[in-house]
């Protein structure tokens, strides 16, 4: 029972972290049926950013978070701007095969800079697990998970208050509809992709702590964001929410209690069942 | 006959290179722009022909080479049949792959196949008992084989050339026949239309299975073939999502659904890979991602598309002036 309670509670810490990432690739192809292959690599450079923060200005790596979020923001809608913009009307294999090989790029290019050495980060505070209940939290992943709630919860704000948030849920509800309505639909797309771009960047950071960072990390995230927005319905954020806790929680029970080797497998095979049983998501809210 | 002159041009110049090869560096990139031709043409014949992108082809590539060195190492079965057999393995595979993927369309496809290569990579790093785990399998000596009466010699690169130039014409002449066939027809219109292709009564999900196999048996050759010639295997090195995306870059920079495109792309990409591996030691996936990136957005048919547009638009401006 105890073994269980810690691992339901690690599963849904880790959960929150994931379903961040899940966000920021729904809210993307909601908007602009963009299935971004490169947003892996977008958590890995907030990775890193956390690393190089506190390795060279001393900048402890939840701190860094008011640095790299505006700046990656800013980085996706250049993004957008630059390169994306032009390759959407080929159609959504060509756009696929983009970010492919935009993520071959990123990936490899910091590899490249950066070696493909496994890296951790040391926080101060961060030796004595807390024991809440008698479970024990590790300090990083709490104080990850903290953040986490507090930048969906702002999120969630967002887009239901904001004239921008309405038009973005808009934008993805109808995008005909919306240009018809008067809203700025490429305007709305660049925001929503610096927004799904400083998501993954923040949900990296926040990782950065509690993981391992090695260049390729984006790899394995990549995959992982898509059994989440799979399982909750590709385009809609409450099912990236819903899908990233049932994740972390599934593979935190299926390491105790299945096979800790076929963790990562557990997921897959979820996202294959769902994909073939229930393509528009476990709560049926995709599209 | 004139679309056999370009084959027999091919055969002849495919015959003649190891006379004038200088040195065995030379033979070496000739038999990996033949490997990379063999695989570009596996995955064009699904993603060029019938536009169904494949993330997992590094899995059909890995089932091909792990049984080719199984077969080897554990029944004694030499490479030659080894091979065939490991390519046959990988479309037996790629059958129960196909019916499950090919029930989505379009981008869920392509990560369907994606979580597939992630499971089949799962298994070889997990079921030590048959894959040896994450360590893999290494063979030392090949078989003593004569052909024509003469020993072949394993140590030199020539033996392996031969065998990567008929996997390579036997990609290309596939990609070739299925151009022309009833089935490349049927491909055509599920990529150019799904729904139209299965109102006019094609049986698509039976054509794309059918072609996942192709693509899969010559996949599985392919790894067989890297496992014969570099005489080893695990999970990083035949399983990894980096393979497939070569074989898309292969394609989609020499030609999606033309013959000729996977040789162009091989060509190109084992130039830049070989010239920036020589330089920096790592990143020429750099200049992969960055290719791939710049065809899409500036060429989007391809190498060989674009030469074949500008060759007839050329053609028939000549025309042209002289029939008027």
């Amino acid at each position: 029972m105890e073994t269980f309670a810690q691992s339901l509670t690690s599963g849904v810490l880790t959960g929150a972290l994931y379903a961040m990432i899940g966000i920021g690739l729904t809210v993307v192809f909601g908007v602009m049926r963009i299935i971004n292959l490169a947003h892996g690599e977008m958590v890995m450079l907030g990775m890193f950013g956390a690393f190089w923060g506190q390795a060279l200005w001393k900048l402890d790596p939840f701190l860094s978070l008011v640095l790299w979020v505006p700046l990656m923001f800013l980085g996706g809608m250049l993004l957008y701007r630059l390169l994306l913009r032009k390759i959407i009307p080929g159609g959504e294999l060509n756009t696929l095969l983009y970010t492919a090989g935009l993520s071959l790029l990123i990936a490899n290019l910091a590899l490249f800079f950066w070696t493909g050495d496994y890296r951790t980060i040391n926080l101060s505070y961060g030796q004595e697990p807390v024991r809440p209940f008698g479970i024990s939290i590790a300090v990083p992943l709490a104080v990850a998970f903290v953040v986490a709630l507090a930048i969906t919860g702002a999120l969630w704000l967002f887009l239901s208050r904001t004239d921008m948030g309405r038009a973005i849920r808009a934008t993805s509800q109808n995008g005909e509809a919306a240009i018809l309505m008067g809203v700025d639909v490429e305007r709305v797309a660049m925001i929503t992709f610096g927004l799904g771009t400083a998501l993954a960047g923040a949900a990296g950071v926040l990782l950065a702590p509690s993981l391992y960072l090695y260049p390729t990390v984006g790899e394995l995230l990549i995959v992982k964001c898509f059994v989440i927005v799979v399982l909750g319905g590709l385009g809609s954020v409450p099912g990236a929410i819903a899908g990233g806790i049932l994740l972390g929680v599934v593979e935190s029970l299926g390491a105790v209690y299945v096979s800790s080797t076929y963790k990562d497998g557990i997921g897959f095979v979820l996202f294959l069942a769902v994909l073939l049983y229930r393509p528009s998501g476990l709560f049926g809210v995709g599209k | 006959m004139r679309s056999l002159a370009p084959w027999l041009a091919g055969a002849v110049a495919l015959a003649a290179l190891p006379v004038f090869a200088p040195n065995s560096f030379f033979l070496h990139v000739a038999i990996l722009i033949l490997m990379w031709t063999l695989l570009g043409a596996a995955w064009n014949v699904l993603g060029g022909f019938a536009g169904q992108v494949s993330f997992g082809h590094a899995a059909l590539f890995g089932i091909g080479a792990y049984v080719t060195m199984i077969l080897y190492l554990k029944a004694g079965v030499s490479p030659w049949w080894g091979i065939p057999v490991g390519g046959l393995v990988a479309a037996l595979a790629s059958l129960p792959i196909g019916l499950v993927c090919f029930r989505l369309r379009g981008p869920y496809f392509s990560l369907a196949t994606l979580a597939v290569a992630e499971i089949v990579k799962l298994v070889a790093l997990n079921w030590e008992a048959v894959t040896n785990g994450p360590v893999g399998f290494l063979i030392t000596g090949l078989p003593p084989l004569r052909v024509f009466g003469l020993a072949v010699d394993w140590e030199s690169k020539l033996p392996f050339y031969v065998v990567a130039a008929l996997l390579a014409l036997a990609g290309l002449a596939s990609t070739a026949w299925l151009r022309t066939s009833r089935l490349g027809a049927y491909l055509v219109a599920i990529r150019e239309n799904e729904d139209a292709a299965e109102a006019v009564g094609i049986d698509t999900v039976r054509a794309k299975v059918m072609t996942l196999a192709l693509s899969a048996f010559l996949a599985g050759m392919g790894g067989g073939f890297y496992a014969f010639y570099f005489r080893y295997v695990d999970p990083d090195a035949v399983l990894n999502i980096s393979l497939s995306m070569e074989m898309v870059f292969i394609a989609m920079v020499g030609g999606l659904g033309t013959v000729g495109g996977p040789l162009i792309g091989a060509i190109f990409l084992t130039t830049v890979g070989e010239t920036v591996r020589e330089r920096f030691q790592v990143g020429h996936l750099i200049f992969y991602g960055l290719f791939m990136m710049l065809a899409i957005r500036y060429m989007p048919e391809g190498i060989w598309g674009r030469a074949r547009k500008l060759f007839s638009s050329l053609q028939a401006r000549v025309l042209g002036h002289g029939a008027a």
